[in-house]
């Protein structure tokens, strides 16, 4: 069957039909519908900071009450998704007293690289803040009522995502750290991982999240997700793409109990201290779902986050050789890993990543959608790299 | 290859607009100037690209045309015979390249497009289901045909520092096929 589909202005009724085709978690469906409903509209225009200060100082208004006082803003940089401004909060914090609290907003662009959720985000910080180091979240606008686009407030978080000696790629990717560093940071990121995979759920305000039942439905929910943004945005298909999703249903691993998944679990998504090499934050919880540990297992191994040591190992996420990451991991948090379903996520993970920077890089870059579409069609080069990677995992697990 | 000039000249010329033009010195004025001629430039290479290869080759035709009648016109008044030798030598040339220059390179990025529509699609029908017979000569063909252009769109894009075993892949000059009916 063949339509031709105009993706830059698509029809209520093309929209409709992926999401009959696709069925995946509601707020997830939400977010990717509304996205397109949107594609037509205009793209993303400079916004003066002036505009995200009066944003930010109604949802205050509206959550927290009239006496506050907004100091200092200020663009921050970081991130290849979201805007993000610095400022201070001059306030009566609630449990603490008066303080002057430095916050951070993070708000989405007309269309993002990664299209997701900010109440989920906010949720899932809430419900994680005291089993690892998270910054706090205040307020969230998830329908971006008071500002331009949806939006959450962060408390501002000590640390750095990377040495100031140490080289890299943008967003993080492809840093090199030193020995001595990773030695210290390797057993925290391994425990870390092991604790947000024990925590429970149940008892925490999840409402945004759909709890997969046992079976595949969690792979299933996931190919749908991506397979649908590779048919929304790509503008060239690509066989292998499509050899790869038909792979993924065909070899969907079954899940038992389910746990909370970061989904994005890599250096470059956490803060250290300098000083003391400690892990401070965890961040872009934005892709987290509940589902299979086995999906942030296979992340943190893609080429893509690793980086080889001095004597040419090559280490997951520039921390670690990843059979001793797994034997880590496994002591930690009491789980076997199953190296197949580890695969499977590897692949479905490769073919995400291929999605989201080939598919959706080159919709909003096209349709001047971002703050940056000068870094996401830099970005659009490294897919090639993550399809091969995805073409030869197929390969070898076939 | 999606990471093409027209997405990236779009994407560097937004960001010259939106952020970088914005925080250049009001006051250094070769600055400022320089920058809206980088744009102006951008602008300009935006908008000629896609019709560069029917600029010029539209240019050949026609001066072939007037090669051809100079050619003729001096016949009955002879000019000197190097120069002769030489008109008729670049005419001969020019003439089998305009014989060969036959697609727009337009046309064939909506051919390889329209192409990996169709290939995708038959790749999607085959693979999803498992009872054909066929399903594993699919994807060895795709596996294969997907390896040999990987390879390519990698190599393509080497400068862009992503591999971490750059050395791992041959030079882009090396894994090109000549074009068809290119002069040996």
């Amino acid at each position: 069957m063949f339509i031709d589909i105009d993706k830059n202005q698509p029809s209520a009724k093309w929209i409709e039909h992926l999401r009959q085709r696709y069925p995946t978690e509601h707020e997830i469906d939400r977010v990717l519908t509304r996205r397109l409903h949107r594609r037509a509209g205009p793209g993303y225009s400079p916004l003066p900071l002036e505009k995200l200060v009066e944003g930010v100082r109604a949802l205050i208004r509206a959550r927290h009450g009239e006496h506050f006082e907004i100091l200092q803003p200020r663009w921050l940089s970081g991130g290849a998704s979201k805007l993000q401004m610095a400022f201070v909060l001059d306030w009566h914090r609630p449990g603490v007293g008066h303080e002057q609290t430095r916050m951070v907003l993070r708000m989405e662009p007309a269309e993002s690289i990664v299209e997701t959720s900010r109440l989920r985000e906010f949720q899932l910080i809430l419900a994680v803040q005291n089993t690892v180091p998270v910054p706090p979240v205040f307020w969230c606008d998830d329908q971006g009522e008071f500002l331009p686009y949806p939006a959450l407030i962060y408390g501002f978080a000590e640390g750095v995502t990377k040495p100031s000696s140490a080289a890299g790629n943008v967003s993080g990717l492809g840093t090199r750290l030193p020995e001595e560093l990773r030695t210290q940071l390797a057993p925290q990121f391994i425990e870390h991982l092991a604790r947000v995979h024990s925590f429970d759920y149940t008892k925490a305000d999840l409402s945004a999240f759909d709890v997969p039942k046992p079976g595949t439905q969690a792979a299933e929910w996931m190919v749908n997700w991506w397979e649908r943004v590779w048919e929304e945005d790509c503008e060239e298909d690509a066989p292998m793409m499509r050899l790869a999703a038909a792979w993924l249903r065909r070899k969907m691993p079954t899940l038992d109990k389910p746990c909370i998944v970061h989904a994005d679990y890599r250096v470059g998504n956490f803060l250290f201290t300098e000083d003391d090499s400690r892990i401070s934050a965890w961040l872009d919880w934005e892709l987290g779902r509940i589902g299979d540990p086995h999906q942030d297992i296979a992340w943190t191994t893609s080429p893509a986050f690793g980086s080889y040591d001095e004597r040419g190992r090559f280490l997951v996420c520039g921390l670690i050789p990843e059979a001793e990451f797994n034997e880590a991991y496994e002591r930690a948090s009491g789980r076997r890993i199953d190296p197949h379903a580890v695969h499977w996520y590897k692949v479905m993970n490769a073919y995400s990543m291929v999605a989201l920077t080939l598919g959706t890089g080159y919709r909003i870059a096209r349709n001047g959608k971002t703050h940056q579409d000068v870094l996401v069609t830099w970005l659009m080069g490294i897919s090639y790299m993550l399809m091969d990677d995805l073409r030869d995992l197929i390969e070898k697990g076939a | 290859m999606q990471l093409r000039a027209d997405i990236q000249i779009k994407s560097i010329l937004k960001a010259m607009a939106d952020v970088v033009l914005p925080a250049v010195d009001p006051s250094n004025q070769l600055a400022q100037e320089q920058a809206r001629l980088c744009m102006g430039l951008l602008d300009l290479m935006a908008r000629q690209l896609p019709l560069q290869y029917r600029f010029d080759v539209d240019e050949l035709g026609r001066l072939l045309g007037l090669a051809n009648e100079l050619h003729t016109a001096v016949t009955k008044n002879p000019i000197d015979e190097s120069t002769a030798q030489a008109l008729a030598k670049t005419i001969a040339q020019g003439q089998g390249v305009y014989a060969r220059a036959q697609a727009d390179p337009a046309e064939v990025l909506e051919a390889l497009r329209a192409l990996r529509g169709t290939t995708s699609a038959v790749v999607t029908q085959v693979c999803t289901d498992e009872k054909r017979a066929d399903l594993s000569a699919v994807e060895q063909l795709v596996m294969a045909s997907s390896h040999e252009q990987l390879q390519r769109d990698r190599s393509w894009l080497l400068a862009q520092r992503w591999e971490p075993n750059p050395e791992a892949l041959p030079a882009i000059e090396t894994l090109l096929a000549p074009l068809p009916g290119a002069a040996s």
